[in-house]
Parts: structure tokens; C-alpha cells; sequence
């Protein structure tokens, strides 16, 4: 056994409101600069939908994640020895400028400048990259909120294996549905964009599992952008080389939360520790689809236990951040109540950023054209849900209902059980029929609705010390490196390119 | 040529550099310093299969590269075989290197027999001349000169990695052959017997390299040229064949030639593959069957060679667009025209 700690993140889908205040503050704190202006490190997706960069998820078309023939074992779909050869000046599974967006802004001066007329004069919009009008065609949140759904939610690639009716319904005026998928780098596990970098440029980090992209190694292959199958790192290019999510690591390690998570309006999101076991990783990888969520589970190992804890301090982790990976909340929302799923495991990539799954609205009842509700049918079956369970399956079961279902079922449950508690329009035994039906205790329900509902700050973010002091020692005697450390920079900034 | 292909293999089984160094290099200082206060060494060990052999994909494209340099200078500078020569005793010296122009009591090749050398010149002037030949032949010395016009004004190369010692030993062995009555060295039993249709079929089949030399040397079409081979013609590295025949003055000489050629270039290649003597005699007889031809122009070679090379670059791009035309394709952009052409329809 091999145990490491990997900050881990859970986005509670049913509480995101879709205002993308995530995005902006790391577009201000981290994009906002000449050849990364196009890059949303953070997103917010409108689903159904295509997402960005367009179609992200059809892998037929980028290419990106692990694949599996048969028993072979696994490999990176985009790349590898010999098939590096033939698209070395130009790797066709690329997603191009006009998938992401060309970045623009507006020509502000020609307010104040242009000659006078009998027209109020307009701000055109520009082109960031080459500073020439352009028409504006997409942008990074085009089909937000169901915009051009006919061009864009009917095509999303989650839409597999939905029936006619399905797909149609989906889309009539009554039923119209949508929710809301808040993207950052998942941080995997198993990360093809580490896999398939000629350079040697990305890694993951030994303490804490955050991938990054070494700025002075990157050679501006891309094989990255390619391999990602969430499209999550980006191509830098005024700088000639790719980045991504860094997790704000910068942040992580002064004990606050990233920016994402911490301006989050609706406090979806959660960030905790997660001990696993690096041994079993391949083993888990090239397991069947439909066993990869549980496989993935596997992996994750119980903190409280106290062999656990001794192997893990064997292996080095400080005791703090052993410590806060008791307080996890992604491990209660993953591992004990098993709400929590990973995005498209079937990429092979093991993800650890996690999703509590949507309940789609609350249906009011059509009685002689009045709305009404009764509570016989107050909270719908999962099963009678606007967006059908196999949706939420190609999302987030690896095309599989199973998991899902599950963690569908208990969010309901809690449902019921609180308006039980609270209302008092439903009787405690409908209440607790649910939570039976959905192996859910009461202590359980009470405990994931304090975590959704009543969380605080500490609740939400169990950021674990990063012992940063150690890391350092790794390399250099902490003498030496006295001066280097904390304010400053170890190698000099370089300027321009 | 041992040594050749021992010094290439070098090149190509060495790694480029050792092997834990490459393991760190995969390590970058920020990777190192996050490396582990967990212990263990850090990250990259799943994406080893991958990632690794990317990079040693990288790093065997560089050894290959440095084969075929290293490979090229060896074979132009004829390195190799001055290097052998200094090791091999004096008669497999004589064979490889002396044979292709000389006998002993065989008759003139291109060279003088050497039979009963020793009573033309005294030794001292063998020795120079065997040591250099174009000096002697330079200082006008009339005796050598006498040999270059019986030799159709080819000189005699200075004979690799030759030392007073090694050319005191030849002059002994030629010494000692000609007292034999038939010495090893008399040269080629060349067959008188007529050449045959099938013989000149034979030779033409060798010479455009359809059917293959048996020891595996390379076909002469690789760098000769010859009359009636077609628009592109031959090679261009040697000369245009079509009039050997001649030029070297018959069967003997040519066959002598073809049993071990003696250019810096020919030789190392045909040394450890050599001809067969009835390759040989089908190429002399493919070689009698084109003296009367006139030699492949080099200008309409060329101006095919030009042509076809223009030809090719622009099929070579119609066909780099066939395959990468959808390279900038934009996937947003064809949803778009898909659903905008849906609706006009």
C-alpha cells in the first residue's frame, strides 16, 4: 500500500445558481493577461449543452483520455510512439480558436473620439488577438442558459442512448430543463495531459496531487490540450506554452480557499483531503466502465481507521493533513453517503473532482388549469425527472444508472424527510419509507442536509497544512534556501516570451 | 568493414545518456521540491509507459540520426578499411587491395603483372613508389611514367594504410610468388567461353538490381548510370557505365575489376559482399552488349529528374491537403452550418 493525500473537490449541482462569479474571479486573479484571455480555467456550462470548448465531451472528434481495447491495457487515445510521427507538425484532435472563442473586447476610445455625426458613436467590438474588427460568433458561455439549443443542446454528447421522445421532450416548452456544470481541472488521479507531455513538463504534485505545467520545461507541444479529455489545459499563445487550473495553489498553501471556491454565491463547493492508495491505481484504471465508479471508491481509503492512519504516517503524511482528512466533507459526500460522482469516468482519467447530481424542478401539478400542489405527488419519482436518468448516466455513472440512481434516490429522501421535519405536510411515515427505500439513516439525511444547507466556511473548506517548509527540504538545506523562500521568487522572473 | 558496423552499432546500443540521469531529468526542480514529504518518489509512475517512451522515442529519432551521419563519413572517408588494413597479414592485403588492377603471372589488368617484379627496378623504388605513388610519378621519374601510359593513364592509388614495413612484406610476397610455377594470385580463371543471350539477360537483371547479388551487395543501378535504363537513368555517385567495356579494355580487365573493385567507395561495400563469378561474367557480358551505345545524357537524366521531382511536390501537397484538410476545421462552426442548412431546406 502506497497512501498519498490528494486535495479533493466535491460541486454540489442542486444549490449552483449558474452566475459564474467562480469564473470571473479566476479569470481576475490568474487569466486575465494577453494570450491566456481566451482560457476559462474555471467555466460554467449550461447542460444540456455543448459546453467549452464546443463538444468538449465527444471524444470521437479530440480524442483525449485513455482508451481501452479488450484486455489490452490502457492507452492515451491522442498520442503515443508511433502515432506521434505522422502528426508531429500538426495534431489534428485539436480544438481550434473558434471552438473555444476568438477573445475580443471593445473599442472603447472611439466614444470619446469619433467625429462628430448625426449617429451616437458605437464601441466596435475587436479582436484581442489580432486588434481588427471582428463579428462576434461564440464565446466561452455561447449557449448559456439554453441559448441556441437547436445548434448546441441537441447536440450535447450526453444525449446517447436517449430515445427520440427523450431528446424531444427535453426540449418541448413544458418540460424545458437545464442545469448548471461548473468546470475547473479535476486534478485526476490518472492524468492523461501528465501522460502524454513529450517535455516532461506537467506533473503532480507529491503532497497534495495538484497537476501543474512547469512554464520552464513546457515546449509548446501541446499534447496536453489534445490528451485532456476535459479540454482543461490551454494553450498560452503570446507565451508559447500551456497552462491550466493550478487549484490556486498559492492560496491552498496560505490556508485559504481558491478563488472559485471561495466568491461561490451559492456555496456548492466543497475541498477537502482524500487519502488513497497510488499502488492500485493502474489495477483501477483498467477496470471495466461500469465498475470504474466503485473502482475509483476503492482507491479512496477510510481515515479513521486506525491502520490506515498508521500506514499513512509511515508514509509521511503529516499528522495535520491526516488530521483534516477525518473533517472531509468530500470524503462524506463520496465515500459515506456515495452522492458525490466523478464526471465521465469512462475517460480513465479518475477524476477528484466530484458532482452531487441535480434534482431536476419541482413539478407542480396541472388541475383544470390551476396549479396545485398536493402532497401525493410533491417531490416526483426520480424516475418521472425532467432530465432522464440516462442523461445523468453518460454524465456522471460512465454511462452506467446504477450509482446515479443511488445518489438521485437519497437526495430525495432527504427531501422528504425534512419536509417532514419542517412542514409537516407530509407524514413521518412516508418520510422514512423513503429513506429506507433510498439505505439512508436518519442520522444520515439530518447530516447531508447540514452539510447542503447549513454549511459554514470551515464546513465547506478542510484545507489540510501544506507543510510547504518540507517540501522545500526535499531539494535544499532549509539554510541555504532561508533567503529564497516566502517573499521573492527562487528563479527571477523572466520578461516576454 | 567489422569495425564499421561496430562503431555503428555503438552508436545505435548506447543509450544517449545513462540511464538514472534520465529518470531525473524527468524530474523537474519544482516536481523535485513537491516531490515527497510522502517518501516515496513522487508522481510520474503510472504515466511511465507513456510518457517515457515518447521520450525515448525522441531520444532513438537522435541516435538514428547520428547513425546515418557517422555512416556517411565513415564510408566517404574510407576510414574503416585503412583501419582493418593495418591488422591483416601480407597475402589477404594483397587480395583485397591489389588484386582488382594486378596478377602474378596472370597478364596486365588495368596494372602490370607483377610477376618477376624484381627485375625491372631495384627494391628501394618499390618501396617509394608502393609508399606513394603519385609523388614518384610527379618527380617525373620516367620508369613510372612508362606505366601510367601502359595503364591508360590511370595511377596507382596509394595503397590504404600503407608502411615501409607492409610494402617491404609485399615486395617479399611477390618475390616469393613468382618463383611458384602457379601462383595463388594469377588472377581469375575468366571463362573464354562466348557470351550467351542469357548471360547479357543475366547481367542487365543484376544491373538494374531486378534480380538480387547473392552475397547481398547493392545492385549497380544504385550508383551507375547506363544506356537505356529510362528516363531517370542510374545513380549518379560513379560514372556512366555504358562504355566500361572499353574503356577498361576488355573481359579480363573488367572481370578482375567486378571480383574486387578498388575505389575508396566500392571497395568497403563489395568486401564483404562479393560478386560471384558468374555474376561477374553476366555483367561483362551485359557490359560487351552496350559498348556500341551511346552513354544516358546526363542533361535529359537531369531534366527528367527535375521534372518528376516537380511533379511529385505537387502531388505531394494535393495529397497532404487530402489528407489534413479538415486540420482547422472548427467543430462549433459545422454545427452551425448544419442546423442553418436544416432550416432553409
Amino acid at each position: 500500500m502506497n497512501i498519498r493525500s490528494q486535495v479533493s473537490m466535491v460541486f454540489h449541482l442542486d444549490k449552483c445558481i449558474g452566475c459564474h462569479t467562480c469564473s470571473i474571479a479566476c479569470k481576475n486573479i490568474w487569466t486575465d493577461r494577453k494570450g491566456a484571455d481566451y482560457m476559462w480555467w474555471n467555466n460554467v456550462e449550461t447542460k444540456p449543452g455543448t459546453g467549452y470548448p464546443t463538444k468538449w465531451e465527444d471524444q470521437e472528434q479530440y480524442q483525449g483520455g485513455w482508451e481501452k481495447n479488450g484486455d489490452q491495457p490502457i492507452r492515451i487515445k491522442s498520442t503515443g510512439k508511433a502515432r506521434v510521427i505522422p502528426n508531429i507538425f500538426h495534431n489534428p484532435h485539436m480544438p481550434s480558436m473558434d471552438d473555444y472563442y476568438e477573445p475580443w473586447t471593445y473599442d472603447y476610445q472611439n466614444l470619446f473620439n469619433a467625429e462628430e455625426g448625426s449617429d451616437q458613436p458605437i464601441a466596435k467590438p475587436i479582436s484581442m488577438i489580432t486588434g481588427e474588427d471582428i463579428e462576434v460568433e461564440s464565446g466561452p458561455n455561447w449557449d448559456d442558459d439554453l441559448g441556441g439549443s437547436q445548434i448546441y443542446a441537441s447536440n450535447d454528447p450526453n444525449l446517447e442512448g436517449l430515445s427520440d421522445q427523450q431528446r424531444l421532450q427535453l426540449s418541448s416548452v413544458e418540460r424545458l430543463v437545464m442545469f448548471y456544470l461548473p468546470r475547473i481541472c479535476n486534478h485526476c488521479l490518472n492524468p492523461c495531459c501528465v501522460a502524454s507531455c513529450p517535455s516532461g513538463a506537467l506533473y503532480k504534485r507529491g503532497e497534495d496531487g495538484i497537476v501543474l505545467i512547469d512554464q520552464k520545461k513546457c515546449r509548446a507541444w501541446r499534447s496536453c490540450v489534445a490528451a485532456c479529455p476535459y479540454k482543461k489545459t490551454y494553450f498560452n499563445w503570446f507565451t508559447g506554452k500551456s497552462e491550466k487550473c493550478i487549484l490556486c495553489f498559492p492560496r491552498l498553501e496560505t490556508g485559504q480557499a481558491p478563488a472559485c471556491f471561495h466568491s461561490c454565491v451559492g456555496r456548492i463547493r466543497y475541498l477537502g483531503v482524500l487519502l488513497y492508495d497510488a499502488d492500485r491505481l493502474e489495477e483501477v484504471a483498467n477496470l471495466p466502465d461500469e465498475e470504474l465508479v466503485e473502482g475509483q471508491r476503492s482507491l479512496i481509503l477510510n481515515p479513521h481507521d486506525p491502520e490506515i492512519i498508521r500506514k499513512a504516517q509511515s508514509a509521511g503524511i503529516p499528522d495535520g493533513v491526516i488530521e483534516s482528512a477525518q473533517q472531509s466533507p468530500v470524503y462524506k459526500f463520496v465515500m459515506e453517503w456515495k452522492i458525490a460522482l466523478p464526471p465521465h469516468i469512462e475517460y480513465r482519467t479518475l477524476p477528484m473532482l466530484f458532482y452531487v447530481p441535480p434534482m431536476s424542478p419541482v413539478m407542480a401539478n396541472f388541475e383544470e388549469g390551476l396549479a396545485s400542489h398536493t402532497m401525493k405527488n410533491l417531490f416526483h419519482g426520480i424516475d418521472e425527472s425532467r432530465i432522464p436518468m440516462q442523461y445523468f448516466a453518460n454524465l456522471f455513472g460512465g454511462g452506467h444508472e446504477g450509482v446515479v440512481r443511488y445518489a438521485m434516490g437519497k437526495q430525495l429522501a432527504v427531501r422528504w424527510h425534512r419536509r417532514a421535519e419542517t412542514v409537516g405536510d407530509v407524514d413521518r411515515a412516508t418520510a422514512d419509507r423513503f429513506l429506507r427505500e433510498a439505505d439512508c439513516s436518519l442520522e444520515e439525511a439530518e447530516a447531508i442536509y447540514k452539510l447542503t444547507s447549513l454549511c459554514t466556511f470551515e464546513d465547506r473548506f478542510v484545507i489540510p497544512p501544506m507543510h510547504r517548509e518540507e517540501a522545500i527540504e526535499m531539494i535544499k538545506e532549509p539554510g541555504e534556501q532561508k533567503a529564497e523562500t516566502g517573499f521573492g521568487f527562487v528563479g527571477g522572473p523572466r520578461r516576454g516570451l | 568493414m567489422g569495425n564499421l558496423l561496430k562503431s555503428l552499432g555503438a552508436v545505435i546500443l548506447t543509450p544517449s545518456e545513462p540511464a538514472n540521469q534520465r529518470v531525473l531529468a524527468l524530474y523537474s526542480p519544482l516536481s523535485k521540491s513537491e516531490k515527497s514529504p510522502l517518501g516515496a518518489d513522487s508522481w510520474q509512475f503510472s504515466q511511465r509507459d507513456c510518457f517515457f517512451s515518447l521520450r525515448e522515442h525522441l531520444a532513438l529519432r537522435r541516435n538514428l540520426l547520428t547513425f546515418f551521419v557517422i555512416a556517411a563519413s565513415l564510408l566517404l572517408s574510407g576510414g574503416a578499411s585503412v583501419q582493418e588494413a593495418l591488422g591483416q597479414d601480407t597475402p589477404d592485403y594483397f587480395q583485397q587491395n591489389c588484386m582488382s588492377c594486378h596478377t602474378i603471372g596472370g597478364g596486365r589488368l588495368t596494372g602490370p603483372d607483377l610477376k618477376d617484379l624484381s627485375k625491372r627496378q631495384d627494391r628501394e623504388w618499390f618501396v617509394n613508389f608502393l609508399m606513394n605513388p603519385k609523388a614518384v610519378i610527379d618527380s617525373g621519374d620516367s620508369y613510372a611514367k612508362k606505366i601510367l601510359e601502359e595503364s591508360r593513364n590511370i595511377p596507382m592509388p596509394t595503397p590504404p594504410g600503407i608502411t615501409r614495413e607492409r610494402a617491404e612484406n609485399l615486395l617479399d610476397l611477390i618475390e616469393a610468388e613468382s618463383q611458384l610455377e602457379e601462383s595463388r594470385f594469377r588472377g581469375l580463371q575468366i571463362s573464354t567461353a562466348p557470351f550467351t543471350d542469357e548471360d547479357r539477360a543475366n547481367g542487365r537483371n543484376i544491373f538494374r538490381g531486378t534480380q538480387r547479388l547473392e552475397a547481398g551487395g547493392a545492385s549497380c543501378i544504385s550508383c551507375h548510370s547506363m544506356h537505356g535504363l529510362g528516363a531517370l537513368g542510374g545513380g549518379r555517385l560513379g560514372p556512366d557505365l555504358t562504355n566500361v567495356y572499353e574503356r577498361l579494355k576488355g573481359r579480363a580487365a573488367i572481370s578482375a575489376w567486378l571480383m574486387a573493385p578498388g575505389t575508396a567507395t566500392m571497395q568497403p561495400i563489395f568486401k564483404s559482399h562479393p560478386l560471384t563469378s558468374e555474376e561477374v561474367n553476366s555483367l561483362a557480358a551485359y557490359f560487351e552488349s552496350t559498348t556500341a551505345e551511346r552513354p544516358a545524357t546526363s542533361s535529359t537524366g537531369q531534366v527528367a529528374f527535375l521534372l518528376s521531382g516537380l511533379i511529385g511536390a505537387v502531388l505531394g501537397v494535393f495529397f497532404l491537403d487530402a489528407i489534413w484538410n479538415r486540420r482547422f476545421h472548427s467543430v462549433r462552426r459545422s454545427l452551425v452550418k448544419a442546423n442553418t442548412s436544416r432550416g432553409k431546406s
